[in-house]
């Protein structure tokens, strides 16, 4: 649906974004993930035809996004920005309405009420921006954001500074747009909230350093492995795996760690070994790396690179 | 068009919701207003002295003693209404001035206020949003302008002598408020907000969008001093030049949006 291809943006000398290539589908949840300054916040305005690449394309259903349509490719795009960009003198009905005749909607009215009731903002309709927590705000952006119905919807650093409730409002809300097979892309620094909602996930710095579903790149960067906890030493069954098929094998104390191709395939060998070699086993799990040692992986080996 | 009503609207609404913005218009709108009554009719009330006794003040009698529309006024009259109509370029201008700090914060406001990037992700064109933005401060400047004529005019009425008010419907005053008032006003609060894209604070867009009206208010102490006669061939002349700059100013203004650097650059 939306598709960049070798996107790169340059601002001077300096180098925000080099050649960025992925594609978004329909109900997908895309997180761009990343250090500050690494390009994220560039690469959704890209997206959201705010700014031209220098080089390289952003393609929106085939069609080739450029200076002529970008009007037209932002009528389809929501993007939330990393601040809400309230108007704080303006009530949260007028912020909208706003919005509505923006966009050109049929019934701006009726859709601003549609909307509010959806968020949960209609008692609050005729107060200042102002006035509202922060994370009402954010609320209030949202609405703004999806209030003519776009097929992709951008956002910014959604959660960042909200309170843990606030917070998993619009998670849920953004798990909701995923449903209404909506494409979405979210950048952020938050590797849980990733973790919890994102189908595929990409790593930014400057360049695309990875690109996949988070189980992939997990795959992909540390492997299968398992995680066998035995009474006593562990590693004084070391020589028994490695003659047993199991070359890559690590001891800690009374816990082996084994790369296997197939947990489900290797689990009753290596069980096997261990017990006909007179191990006592308290527990096999495969080993779950969490998205942030991928992430701090992947941006350690770009450093050293 | 919608998009610019949208915007418009928005901007009125931000207006009804913090009209101490306006006050300074009001208050300079005033100002201006009651100073040429404490010049016509206050200090001959309290001096005792008539103003067409007073040698300086011959030339009101020589400009309008051959105008039809004056004719049958006594001197006295005629003086009041010449000061009358020299000061109508300050009741034009004063509102405008005023207006041009709502101008000046058109973009760099929206800018620092983090609400342009949400504004500029709509189709909304830059000239839509230019024109809206410009309107936005331009009507309430000319609606100040037009109430503070009538106010002028019946306080006239009311205060000067019989007959002085026929001043304010001479074509030269009418051409200073209905046409030259609104085409300059247009000109400095396009250049306000030219400027206001370009700079990232919003007195330096005050004050050279204050330039513009230098030479407006050139204008009004050359026509106080007698150095520059406003007939109506040059009221024609300066609209015509007014209608220029300002079909200009709005390419110029288009031209120097940069949505790129607004948005990547302005800290």
């Amino acid at each position: 649906m939306l598709s960049a291809v070798h996107l790169t943006r340059r601002f001077g000398n300096r180098v925000a974004v080099e050649d960025a290539t992925f594609e978004i589908a329909r109900g997908e949840i895309f997180a761009l993930l990343g250090p500050n300054g690494a390009g994220k916040t560039t690469t959704l305005r890209m997206l959201a035809g705010l700014i031209e690449p220098s080089a390289g394309e952003v393609h929106l259903s085939g069609h080739r996004v450029g200076r002529g349509n970008a009007e037209r490719l932002r009528a389809r795009v929501g993007l939330l920005t990393e601040a809400p960009g309230l108007w704080d003198r303006l009530t949260v009905r007028e912020n909208l309405l706003t919005y509505a005749w923006l966009h050109g909607l049929s019934e701006p009215d009726q859709a601003v009420e549609r909307s509010m009731t959806t968020f949960g903002l209609s008692d609050r309709a005729n107060d200042a921006a102002a006035l509202l927590s922060k994370g009402l705000k954010q609320r209030v952006a949202l609405a703004r954001t999806l209030l003519h119905n776009p097929d992709i919807v951008l956002l910014d650093e959604p959660t960042s500074g909200l309170d843990p409730e606030s917070a998993r409002e619009v998670r849920e809300l953004i798990v909701k747009l995923r449903a209404e097979h909506r494409a979405v892309v979210l950048s952020t620094h938050n590797l849980d909230e990733v973790e919890r909602i994102a189908t595929r996930v990409a790593v930014l710095r400057q360049r695309m350093l990875a690109v996949d579903t988070p189980d992939a790149l997990r795959a992909r960067l540390f492997g299968h492995r398992l995680r066998v906890v035995v009474t006593g030493h562990a590693g004084a069954f070391i020589p028994a795996l490695r003659t047993g098929g199991h070359p890559d094998v690590v001891a800690d104390d009374n816990t082996l760690s084994i790369a296997t191709r197939d947990a489900l395939r290797d689990t009753p060998d290596v069980v096997r070994v261990l017990v006909q070699h007179g191990a006592a086993i308290i527990s096999v799990v495969p080993e779950e790396h969490s998205l942030e040692d991928v992430y701090l992986r992947l941006i350690k080996d770009e450093a050293r690179a | 068009m919608t998009r610019v009503r949208a915007l418009l609207a928005k901007e009125f609404a931000d207006l009804r919701h913090n009209p101490g913005v306006f006050l300074p218009a009001l208050l300079t709108a005033a100002i201006s207003m009651a100073l040429p009554f404490f010049v016509a009719v206050a200090i001959p009330a309290w001096t005792g002295e008539r103003l067409s006794d007073s040698s300086d003040l011959q030339v009101a009698l020589d400009t309008y003693r051959s105008q039809r529309i004056m004719q049958g006024l006594d001197p006295e009259a005629m003086v009041q209404a010449w000061i009358f109509q020299q000061f109508l370029p300050l009741l034009v201008l004063a509102p405008v001035a005023a207006s041009m700090s709502v101008a000046a914060y058109a973009v760099i406001g929206e800018k620092q206020a983090r609400t342009l990037e949400p504004l500029l992700a709509t189709p909304i064109t830059t000239f839509e949003l230019l024109l809206a933005k410009v309107l936005g401060a331009l009507i309430p400047a000319v609606g100040l302008t037009f109430v503070s004529f009538i106010v002028y005019g019946l306080g006239i009425a009311l205060l000067a002598h019989a007959g002085t008010v026929r001043v304010l419907l001479a074509p030269r005053s009418l051409g200073m408020v209905f046409v030259l008032g609104p085409l300059a006003a247009l000109a400095a609060l396009q250049l306000a907000v030219c400027v206001s894209s370009r700079v990232n604070d919003a007195r330096s867009a005050q004050q050279i969008g204050a330039l513009i009206i230098l030479p407006l208010a050139g204008l009004l102490v050359g026509q106080l001093t007698g150095t520059v006669a406003l007939t109506g061939g040059l009221i024609a002349g300066l609209a015509m030049v007014l209608v220029a700059l300002n079909a200009v100013l709005m390419h110029v203004g288009i031209a120097l949006f940069d949505r790129e650097s607004i948005l990547t650059r302005w800290r």
